[in-house]
């Protein structure tokens, strides 16, 4: 899968390359708002790593653009800026997420990955932590290489925490994802999945734990040990 | 000297000075004017009188005159009525005719005089005012005085003087007025633009720096105090702008060459230096952005029409700070409202306070235990830990740029709770330090409540 990493800083940008190629990834690099213009009228990639900010302009008119084509190649924004405004106008102009330096190119990697994974875009493989895997095509969970029986339900609750590994899932966001706007949904519901899922994955032996983070929500997380 | 507080004030007042002074003015020039008109009249009916005495003088055969006045005339000078008098008086001082009782002459006549002389004299209480004229008549030098009691002085001439001042002279006050209250309309008239122009300066703020004062409408004399206002503003924008500058380039200048120290580090073979190295970044990292955050917020401003939901921004953090707290052992609760709170204020800005206090209260509070935010219906976030709390003489210290109670301890910059009281005042917002009562500190944000925005405008 090709990448395009548009950044001026040659060490960064090559240091990017290089653990990008690590992770299994092919690179183009290009310093120039004017050369990935050129580039990017002919050439289409898996996803683009832009940074904002350009010698010779605006990295957000180079997606500006990309979106005005209705390409919706995946574009991950690096910026230097952590600015409010700056994160704001970054995902108005058609970023699909946005990282701010210095980032560890390991969570970089994990988003490229989040991105690529999305309907439509091309990663479909399956999720890992620790010893639990979650295939996203099959939606089949994996402990230890043994195939787990889950509920829909669970199943659900499952690939939207490890969809979203690292992060807090709210409550409401479980609840629409396993009801979506069907009807109504016993207050307790989603607590009565999330205790049967950690159960579950406990008793077969899986290394991670789902913690409740009260008033926000859930996450997912390697057992601690 | 007196201070005035407006320009209309010092109008007024110093009008109506100019009002009273010109109407005592006026009215001495005018009854100086009026008597010198009056005397003239006077002097010239009291001359044609002479001149037509004179017209009675003849020169006998004797040499002697005689005066042969028409009995209409001498009614005029008879002493009952007293109010005129005649006299002839020959070149030696001789009175040859007079109509006073003692034949004196009225005026003491000097015989070198000129032709026509205006006297006045007093003949007991009575002031006497004529005209004295030389005549030759037959070779013979005589003068005629005709004079005039003032005291029965023309009933008619004193009746237009005393009416004057009656309606005349009181007319020059209202008409003063009138001029008063028309100056006063059209200097307000001429300060309109100036108070539009103030008006619009009222909505300048840090906010807003690209309002200019309009000049087209403002008076020549006031031009280059709002056009040097105007200057100022560009030089005050212009300062706002190169901070932001400043602001964005520093972030690039810093944090790209994290990124590549990182990036560096992350491909290091010894896992063990790799990681205490991470560390050090992280470390590094958090100060620069929170150096940067700093400096944003010197120019930042907030629209006051800005909302915020301070329900949904303390869930954001809570769920930002969540992974990182449980990595290290604590746990993250969020109590309070469910609903949206909403108040006043940037909720990005909002979100960095909260944070701040989190990331602080994570530092301290012991292991296994729960950082708790609570979200209260009047606008207040509170961050508790169970950590130490917070002892009276540091109360004041902790919110100093760069302070940290152990200057040893990792990961702390000493930084965000002075972003945390930047935010605050910008927000009109009150923090408030206290320890619990089963130890631990809590610190509270007092926003101002507000109502939901509009939720059908963009």
């Amino acid at each position: 899968m090709r990448l395009l990493v548009i950044e001026d800083n040659a060490t960064l940008s090559e240091l990017l390359a290089k653990g990008l190629r690590t992770a299994g990834y092919e690179v183009d690099l290009l310093a120039t708002a004017a050369e990935a213009r050129a580039v990017l009228m002919t050439t289409s990639y898996a996803a683009i790593i832009l940074d904002l900010g350009l010698p010779d302009g605006d990295g957000l008119s180079i997606l500006r653009e990309l979106r005005h084509r209705k390409d919706s190649t995946p574009v991950l924004v690096l910026t230097a800026r952590g600015g409010l405004q700056d994160r704001v106008s970054g995902l108005r102009s058609g970023a699909d997420d946005y990282m701010v330096k210095p980032f560890a190119l390991e969570e970089l990697v994990a988003r490229l990955e989040a991105q690529l994974r999305r309907p439509g875009q091309q990663l479909g493989s399956s999720l890992h932590i620790a010893n639990l895997e979650f295939d996203l095509r099959s939606r089949q969970a994996v402990i230890d290489d043994q195939p787990q029986m889950l509920s829909s339900r669970e199943t659900a609750v499952l690939e939207l925490l490890m969809r979203s590994k690292g992060r807090v899932v709210s409550k409401k966001q479980v609840e629409d994802h396993i009801f979506g706007l069907s009807g109504d949904v016993a207050s307790n519901a989603v607590e009565v999945y999330v205790h049967r899922l950690r159960k579950q994955l406990s008793d077969k032996g899986a290394k991670v734990q789902i913690h409740t983070i009260r008033g926000v929500g859930y996450l997912i997380a390697e057992e601690k040990a | 000297m007196i201070r005035f507080k407006s320009i209309i004030s010092r109008i007024v007042i110093l009008h109506v000075i100019a009002v009273a002074v010109t109407s005592v003015l006026m009215s001495v020039a005018l009854s100086w004017l009026l008597s010198v008109a009056t005397n003239n009249i006077h002097n010239e009916a009291m001359g044609e009188q002479a001149v037509s005495l004179a017209g009675h003088l003849a020169l006998k055969a004797d040499g002697s005159f005689s005066l042969d006045l028409p009995p209409s005339l001498q009614g005029l000078y008879s002493q009952p009525y007293g109010r005129y008098s005649y006299a002839v008086v020959d070149d030696t001082g001789k009175t040859l005719f007079s109509s006073l009782k003692d034949k004196a002459p009225v005026f003491a006549a000097d015989p070198r005089v000129s032709t026509v002389q205006f006297l006045e004299t007093r003949i007991g209480d009575a002031a006497i005012s004529g005209a004295s004229i030389r005549r030759i008549i037959g070779g013979k030098t005589v003068w005629v005085q005709a004079a005039e009691d003032l005291a029965n002085r023309d009933v008619l001439i004193d009746d237009i003087v005393e009416d004057f001042y009656k309606h005349v002279g009181w007319i020059t006050l209202p008409i003063l007025l009138v001029l008063l209250v028309i100056d006063i309309a059209i200097f307000r008239r001429a300060l309109l633009p100036l108070r539009q122009a103030s008006e619009t300066a009222q909505q300048i703020g840090p906010a807003r720096t690209d309002i200019r004062l309009p000049l087209d409408e403002i008076p020549g004399e006031v031009r280059p105090l709002v056009s040097a206002i105007n200057k100022a503003l560009d030089r005050l924008d212009e300062g706002f702008r190169l901070q932001r500058e400043f602001t964005a380039d520093a972030a690039h200048e810093l944090r790209t060459p994290l990124s590549i120290l990182r990036t560096r580090v992350e491909t290091l073979d010894d896992p063990r230096i790799a990681k205490a190295l991470h560390l050090d970044i992280e470390a590094m990292s958090r100060v620069v952005g929170q150096l940067l955050d700093i400096a944003e917020l010197e120019a930042f401003a907030i629209d006051p029409q800005e909302t915020a939901d301070l329900q949904a921004a303390s869930a954001e953090v809570a769920g930002f700070v969540a992974p990182l707290a449980l990595e290290q052992g604590r746990e993250i609760a969020l109590l309070g409202a469910t609903t949206p709170v909403w108040i006043k204020g940037n909720a990005e800005m909002i979100k960095r306070a909260i944070r701040n206090l989190a990331e602080n209260a994570i530092r301290h509070a012991p292991k296994n235990t729960v950082v708790e935010f609570v979200v209260e219906e009047n606008g207040t976030v509170t961050v508790q830990d169970r950590g130490p709390g917070i002892t009276e003489e540091e109360r004041e210290l902790i919110f100093r740029r760069f302070w940290r109670r152990d200057r040893n301890h990792q990961g702390s910059s000493g930084l965000g709770l002075s972003i945390v009281q930047r935010i605050a005042e910008l927000h009109d917002a009150k923090i408030e330090v206290e320890n619990r009562v089963m130890g631990g500190a809590q610190f509270s944000l007092h926003f101002t409540p507000c109502a939901a925005p509009d939720t059908r405008g963009t």
